[in-house]
């Protein structure tokens, strides 16, 4: 894996935790394979707000709703921290990232 | 006098309102039916009841059973697995009990589609009940569709082409919703349909239970502390934290409605109960901590409770969202609370101001709410106006 790419995960983890800011979160070992809805329990209210805090940090560019309108109900069920990972990294970056 | 075809899923928080509104319109002298899985919920009828059986063969019977996975998945099993089986399974047996009992109207729990579509078919009027707001929200695009998928499946081959419509489970008659538009709030958009809020069906579902009433303190707070006996997901985990969150907390006297073997590790201040009469118990409490479940929710806060709300599946999160929204309640979350998190929830919880008073609020609305008696009225307008119409034939 390219370490741009293990550099947006770092980045992802760190939005998870400092959104959800429950005690458990700490010490909870997140990876490319954790899940949102069976590991995390996140409510869907919740990975807004990550998602949105990924988007201020990474600039504009990342059209995540409209990733995750052309997602089926099975991808939806077991998206991992992986996926998001690699929508981003495959997403252009805003000009000033450069 | 009417004639009245009534048909829910084997489920009580579905039955228990529809049974309200039964009891409503028999007392006024119609005449009512149930086609219901006679094996499950036979007993729960009024002994009087006219019933039509739509069991399956015992070979069939295994196949379905409630899912027990949490959050978005147990909506995609609650369709694949329970309600679209059940539908095919139950279509036939529905089909008999309109020829046989010729009803004026039908009245359609939401969960129970094969009703809506034998509806369709046969051109009888119906009433969708709705008993929780969750079923009413759109979800996302790609969820949305998914379902109107599910339901286009169900429907081809079994109703002309010219009847099959994208959500064939509301009625274009009345769809008669057992909560309050204040309690939904306006975040989500709904299914497009003529909504009747009608608020708690009230009554029924109280049965007596024996509770040591004298374990009660006078002087100490006091909770329930309750997930249904549905969602209980087999694991302790969550009562184990609550246990030990609420031994911290010796002045709160807490009702726990758990597993027995649970007593055994609970401090004084716990009450571990595997069956609590529980309107009787919310009269008397200061605070909730629940999954969610739509009745639940209405019952606590119509008497002006506020709560934690730790969700795990089905329609739960769409309800613990919409009673944090209105200010009545705290999010925990079900998995992964810890006995620090608990004891934080639950003295905010009593330190909240906001919370009472939106609880007290909403339950001023609940109380308020006509319920089973505007929902049988909602019912009675179909039958009139149908007559109107044969007669104009």
């Amino acid at each position: 894996m390219s370490s741009h790419n293990d550099e947006i995960l770092a980045i992802v983890i760190a939005k998870i935790r400092s959104t959800i800011q429950e005690d458990w979160i700490e010490d909870f070992e997140i990876g490319r394979e954790t899940r949102f809805n069976d590991d995390l329990e996140l409510e869907s209210i919740e990975f807004v707000k990550i998602a949105d805090a990924i988007q201020a940090h990474f600039g504009t560019d990342l059209d995540i709703a409209g990733w995750l309108s052309g997602k089926s109900i099975q991808q939806l069920i077991g998206l991992s921290v992986g996926d998001l990972t690699d929508f981003i990294s495959g997403a252009p970056r805003a000009p000033k990232d450069r | 006098m009417a004639r009245i075809l009534f048909t829910v899923p084997p489920l009580t928080g579905h039955l228990n309102p529809a049974l309200a509104v039964a009891d409503r319109l028999a007392s006024q002298g119609h005449s009512i039916a149930w086609a219901v899985h006679a094996r499950q919920i036979g007993g729960k009828l009024p002994v009087q009841a006219q019933l039509y059986p739509v069991d399956p063969s015992e070979a069939d019977v295994t196949c379905i059973s409630l899912p027990t996975v949490r959050g978005i998945e147990s909506v995609r099993l609650f369709f694949e697995d329970y309600m679209i089986p059940m539908a095919r399974q139950v279509l036939a047996p529905l089909e008999e009990a309109v020829r046989d009992f010729c009803p004026d109207v039908m009245v359609v729990d939401h969960q129970m589609p094969a009703g809506a579509l034998v509806a369709r078919k046969f051109d009888v009027p119906w009433v969708t009940l709705v008993t929780t707001t969750a079923s009413i929200q759109k979800m996302s695009p790609s969820l949305d569709a998914w379902v109107e998928e599910q339901f286009l499946e169900l429907q081809t081959g079994y109703l002309p082409p010219d009847r099959i419509v994208a959500r064939p489970d509301f009625s274009p008659y009345n769809v008669v919703v057992f909560s309050m538009e204040s309690l939904m709030g306006t975040t989500h958009t709904r299914v497009d349909a003529p909504y009747s809020f009608v608020g708690p069906a009230h009554g029924l579902g109280r049965r007596f239970v024996e509770f040591p009433w004298q374990w009660l303190r006078p002087d100490s707070r006091k909770l329930l502390v309750s997930v249904g006996t549905v969602s209980r997901d087999g694991s302790n985990r969550f009562f184990e934290v609550m246990i030990e969150a609420l031994r911290q907390l010796p002045d709160i006297q807490a009702v726990m409605v758990a597993p027995p073997e649970l007593a055994e590790n609970a401090p004084d201040n716990v009450l571990v109960c595997n069956y609590v009469p529980q309107l009787d118990l919310l009269d008397r409490v200061d605070g909730v901590i629940c999954h969610a479940g739509h009745n639940t929710v209405c019952e606590s806060l119509t008497r002006g409770l506020p709560l934690i709300v730790a969700p795990i599946r089905d329609d739960q999160p769409v309800i613990a969202r919409q009673v944090i929204d209105a200010g009545a309640a705290l999010f925990m979350r079900y998995g992964k609370v810890t006995p620090a998190t608990a004891i934080k929830l639950i003295e905010e919880l009593f330190a909240t101001p906001s919370l009472a008073l939106n609880a007290k609020r909403l339950g001023r609305a609940l109380r308020a709410a006509p319920g089973a008696v505007q929902a049988a009225d909602d019912i009675l307008a179909l039958t009139t106006s149908a007559d109107a119409l044969h007669r104009v034939a």
